[in-house]
């Protein structure tokens, strides 16, 4: 057995934000190599054969891409923690101002399909353990799995698709969005869906089979020993240990959503990042891909030391249980 | 034969602030062609001591002699065997090309098994037979130590006798030098000729088998015997 | 039936793939200058595109480029991952721990995100987004092969193998990998899936494969900009796409589940009642199924209040499963039949880890039951709880509660496992191998309580081991199992007494048990007495006595007819008779 390090709270703070930081000086470091990476003059690439080479030049020396490469990254640093993002190529709109723009359509979203799949996963998940523990219920078992399973499989976008063609043509109940005017509620409704649904289905899936383990394991078998009522075999010993991994695998459906979202606002024309990083990179213009991956990273990464933090103090084993 | 020699071996393991004393300055001599006893509960360092034996484990101080010829027959042996090869393939891997088809029959049928037995994979054996298999395979590369690290206490008590009875035989046979770690005090005296009791990474007492567990001179070692569940503890009661 | 459908799935995309272009080539090329972007008709079912192409025709004549692509990315992602993720295990731990370490960074990235970023720097074009997606996938992949080969790694045979002088090149490829492939395949499978899906998305988005060319995804957005007028022309194409995915995804299940295997069901039937008064347990009859396997054969005992009794036998011989029987804790697909009658029980496991729940403290696990079945109050339940923890003689107590069960030792867990039975008022404790997990001098320790708590409380215990001296320790009366039946049935001072006396164990089985048990008086010059020949198993139908084959005493009646248990013994040559015998023959 190790020695216990004295604070182990603190310990597993320190390792995560350490492992926080050195993943964001990665995700720095990529988007400055991803300039660098293209073949070829990126600057010639993103105005276009038709620009004169004087403007070129021109554009390549403001954005010191003839300096050597070192003396570019320390400027690259330093700009990015004055909050500087540059200019976008084709609109020469700050970068800054375009996602301060867009950011808040595009993570409103990403919360409320969130919510969506939270509230709608753990507990179907979980009441689909509980009915199909030990081989019960085999026509629910088929049905869910079966339904499911193919819920998780339909990409994003074709549901954005399909809801497209279904509500807003077909029935005319909802509206897509529309940009000129304000955005309520219900222009949220079907891109939130379309997000949610694929992702939902996945965790509800993951979420029953983890209820299964738990359901079967010796501690519950111990619980029904006790001649516990059933619900509070399920709710008291079967769901806490069923949260945390839930929760570690919910941190990486945000991933997923966000992947996600980039397409399904592409369909919806949606006014938020996601439309902004596709139409940048079909333009190549690289200052906005990357401002816009850098955003999109970092949310990543944040997400994921939440919940690092949170099932440090849900799970009491997280924090020293680990080497 | 060569004795095993443990000279001030210590065993640290983790790293950096976490790092642990597991073996802490060990000496102990496994003398020529006999068998020490190794006993200890959970947790005490014998199982690390008998893999650093091997190199699976690295020393942090201290020396081992001899650094090679030294073979271990793990505990479990449903998973000291890879479920994915055939017995025979499992005792030919460490034997020259040429002679191996033989040589595996030699070596099954030292250890009481049917030579037939080579072309079944793990699965299809019994806990006895694997751990004969694993046996087998500890032999193939001739070693003059071996080390047996609780090879019968995942068996039923039918197969342990059986188990038990071979590595005497073997070890008679072939003159090995055997260090035989075993929680279990009855079956580690019927083995042994000396015995080590070690507690928290220490050798707290050594000896002739007999004398340890007649006379016990260290308190521990009282501790353990007392604890011995016995049928016979008052013998003609 | 998932095997008839993977059949289907992979049958459907060798013909989408393979005849596709050659049956439909012409009609996706030929322009119908009379029919431009027209909606579904008898001759175009999924209309027509703005140049009078039939769309149907496009979509089968994609899907050889669109599984191809897929199926290239996904090539590249396993074998990427495959060197990635194997690496650490060639190269040692320090350069395995700085590639892992980088690997779980990138892993972190949206996999879409990291193939967005390529593309700007791959370019646009088929083989580029086949390479962008392909190298995003390689961190996961990777994970994935260092989890599975980590996994390996730290068995037994690896450590053998290591000792034996086997390289770590050999290692991984002889052992390592064999023992990973399985998952490998399934997850490769399911990954051309999400390949599929993921190429469709990107050159939906425009980045994937460029015009003239067309795969799924540029059919999908051509029919998008027209999902106005002709919605099929969007809806096919999306349709293509998820039927492929759904494939491969067909295809993976069903990989899964021919490696993993897995059990058919079927449904309890048994009855448990409590009555108050009366024996602590009385059980008749009882027969556990498994299918085919009947691993419990109609076993009848009773226990009074206050007596201690051993069940004792080998793995494999049903006296666990007896055990919680009666506490009527077998789960389908097992199948209990026969009367059990239990007094109040409390149940002892094995694990004393595994058996708490760790993400509760000891105080809520405890306080349960007596809220649950006594109507206590919280506070008095929370008290009550402390005096049982000390009543096992566990210090603190009141520290002790707040904690997780991760934070005590074994031996305490064990105990907090018997305090928790207290909570209630337990007539009957069945302890499943409670000290197995055990140290030997914690072992003494626990069997120790369990007496005390039994003369203090008056409850009977039920001591299921393997282990013939543990019972010895602790019981009256001892149960002996062999292949699913109650053998013999007899005091523990019988165990105890010399064999040779003639009031030893009168079951050969008992004894042959007994004798294979090296003990602390054992005689070292002699080999131990071993039991040749091994248990039959819970899915043989014997005729006879189940011991017969091992037997030294067994006769053609032995072989033939089944001894009947008599309500101490079931041998047609019990040794007591025998001795009986020979005294009235003198």
């Amino acid at each position: 057995m190790p020695d216990m390090p004295r604070h182990p709270w603190a310990h597993y703070l320190l390792r995560r934000a350490t492992r926080f930081l050195i993943s964001m000086a990665l995700l720095v470091t990529a988007t400055f190599a991803m300039v660098h990476a293209i073949p070829g003059d990126p600057v010639r690439a993103a105005l276009g054969a038709t620009a004169s080479p004087e403007l070129v030049a021109a554009k390549t020396h403001e954005l010191g891409l003839d300096l050597p490469v070192w003396q570019q990254y320390a400027r690259y640093l330093a700009a990015l923690f004055s909050g500087e993002l540059g200019a976008s190529m084709t609109s020469g709109l700050p970068v800054a101002q375009t996602i301060a723009d867009r950011l808040p359509y595009t993570s409103l979203l990403a919360a409320v399909a969130l919510a969506v799949v939270m509230l709608v996963a753990v507990p179907l998940g979980m009441a689909m353990a509980a009915v199909t523990r030990g081989g019960r219920g085999r026509v629910g078992e088929l049905l869910f799995t079966g339904v499911a399973g193919f819920l998780a499989v339909v990409p994003e976008f074709l549901l954005a698709v399909c809801l497209v063609a279904l509500f807003a043509m077909g029935l005319e109940w909802l509206p897509v969005a529309d940009v000129t005017g304000s955005m309520g509620p219900e222009f949220y409704i079907l891109p939130a869906l379309a997000l949610a649904i694929g992702p939902a289905a996945a965790l509800a899936r993951i979420v029953r089979v983890e209820g299964l383990q738990v359901l079967a394991s010796d501690y519950v078998r111990t619980a029904r020993a006790k001649r516990l009522p059933a619900r509070v075999v399920h709710l008291r010993h079967a769901l806490p240990n069923l949260l945390t991994s839930a929760l570690t695998i919910g941190g990486l459906l945000v991933s997923g959503l966000v992947a996600g979202s980039v397409l399904v606002e592409n369909v919806f024309a949606w006014p938020g990042l996601g439309t902004a990083l596709v139409e940048a990179i079909r333009a190549k213009d690289f200052p906005v891909v990357q401002g816009v991956v850098l955003i999109y990273g970092s949310a990543v990464l944040l997400v994921n030391f939440g919940v690092d933090l949170l099932l440090g103090r849900l799970d009491p084993r997280s924090v020293i249980g680990e080497s | 034969m060569t004795a095993l020699e443990f000279h001030g071996v210590s065993v640290r393991l983790g790293r950096g602030r976490r790092a642990v004393t597991v073996v802490d300055d060990v000496t102990l001599t496994v003398p020529s062609g006999g068998v020490t006893g190794l006993v200890g509960e959970s947790g005490c360092g014998k199982t690390t001591l008998a893999r650093a034996a091997v190199g699976l484990v690295p020393l942090s101080g201290g020396a081992i002699h001899p650094r090679s010829r030294v073979q271990l027959v793990f505990q479990d042996p449903y998973s000291s065997l890879d479920p994915r090869m055939t017995v025979g393939a499992a005792i030919a891997e460490a034997l020259p090309r040429r002679t191996r088809s033989d040589e595996v029959s030699r070596l099954l049928d030292l250890v009481g098994l049917d030579p037939a037995l080579a072309v079944r994979l793990p699965r299809h054996l019994s806990g006895g037979q694997r751990q004969r298999v694993a046996l087998a395979r500890a032999l193939t590369a001739r070693p003059e130590v071996v080390i047996a690290d609780e090879i019968t206490s995942a068996l039923d008590v039918s197969v342990q006798g059986l188990v038990l009875n071979l590595v005497r035989e073997i070890q008679r046979e072939l003159g090995l030098t055997m260090l035989f770690i075993s929680h279990n005090l009855a079956v580690v005296r019927y083995v042994s000729d000396h015995v080590a009791v070690m507690r928290a990474g220490r050798i707290v007492e050594s000896g002739p088998v007999e004398q340890v567990l007649s006379e016990p001179a260290d308190a521990y070692t009282r501790t353990l015997l007392a604890a011995v569940p016995t049928l016979r503890s008052a013998p003609g009661a | 039936m998932l095997r008839i459908a993977a059949l289907l799935s992979l049958l459907f995309l060798l013909f989408l793939t393979g005849l596709g272009p050659i049956i439909w080539g012409d009609d996706a090329l030929a322009i119908d200058t009379a029919a431009l972007a027209q909606g579904a008709s008898a001759a175009h079912p999924m209309g027509t595109d703005g140049l009078g192409r039939d769309v149907l025709a496009r979509i089968m004549v994609a899907s050889r480029l669109t599984v191809g692509l897929a199926l290239l990315t996904t090539a590249i992602a396993v074998a990427g991952g495959l060197v990635l993720g194997g690496l650490p295990a060639v190269l040692g731990p320090r350069a395995g721990r700085l590639i892992n370490g980088f690997v779980g960074l990138v892993v972190a990235f949206p996999g879409l995100l990291i193939a967005l970023v390529l593309a700007v720097v791959f370019g646009s074009g088929g083989t580029a987004a086949a390479l962008a997606i392909g190298v995003a996938s390689i961190p996961s992949f990777a994970r994935l092969t260092q989890t599975l080969a980590a996994s390996v790694a730290g068995r037994d045979f690896i450590a053998a193998a290591r000792v034996l002088g086997v390289g770590r090149v050999r290692m991984l490829y002889r052992h390592i990998l064999p023992n990973i492939a399985e998952p490998l395949v399934v997850q490769a499978t399911l990954g051309a899936g999400g390949a599929l899906l993921a190429f469709a998305a990107l050159s939906f988005l425009g980045l994937g494969v460029q015009s003239p060319g067309y795969d799924w995804g540029v059919l999908l957005n051509e029919g998008l900009n027209r999902v106005y007028i002709n919605p099929a022309a969007a809806l096919g194409p999306g349709l293509a796409v998820v039927l492929a995915g759904l494939a491969f995804n067909v295809m993976g299940e069903y990989a899964a589940q021919a490696f993993g295997g897995r059990s058919r069901v079927i449904r309890t039937r048994g009855r448990s009642s409590r009555p108050a008064p009366g024996p602590a347990l009385r059980v008749r009859d009882l027969t556990v199924r498994y299918g085919d396997a009947v691993p419990v054969k109609g076993v009848s005992f009773e226990v009074v209040p206050g007596e201690r009794v051993g069940i004792v036998g080998e793995s494999g011989s049903g006296k666990s499963l007896t055990a919680l029987a009666v506490s009527g804790l077998v789960e389908p697909p097992g199948q209990v039949s026969g009367d059990i009658e239990a007094a109040e029980t409390a149940m002892v496991f094995q694990d004393p880890m595994t058996s708490l729940n760790p993400a509760l403290r000891i105080a809520t696990q405890l306080a349960e039951v007596a809220t649950t079945h006594e109507g206590m109050s919280r506070r008095a339940a929370r008290s009550l709880a402390v005096t049982r923890l000390t009543d096992v003689h566990i210090a603190q107590a009141a520290r002790v509660v707040r904690q997780y069960p991760h934070e005590l030792s074994g031996g305490m867990r064990q105990r907090a496992m018997i305090a928790m039975g207290l909570m209630g008022t337990p007539r009957l404790i069945i302890a499943d191998e409670p000290t197995t997990a055990l140290d030997v001098t914690v072992q003494k320790q626990i069997l120790d309580l369990l007496r005390e708590v039994s003369t203090t409380t008056g409850a009977a215990i039920v001591l299921v081991s393997h282990d013939l001296a543990v019972v010895g320790q602790l019981c009256s009366r001892v149960l002996v199992m062999y292949a699913g039946v109650i053998v013999e049935d007899l005091p523990v001072s019988r165990l105890t007494a010399e064999p040779d006396a003639g009031d030893g164990p009168a079951h050969p089985y008992t004894r042959a048990l007994l004798a294979a048990v090296p003990d602390l008086t054992a005689d070292r010059s002699r080999p131990l007495a071993t039991i040749p020949g091994r248990m039959p198993s819970p899915l043989d139908v014997t005729g006879g006595c189940p011991f017969a084959p091992r037997c030294p005493r067994a006769d053609s009646r032995c072989h033939a007819e089944t001894p009947a248990f008599d309500g101490a013994v079931a041998c047609w040559h019990p040794h007591t008779t025998e001795h009986v015998l020979k005294e009235e023959s003198r």
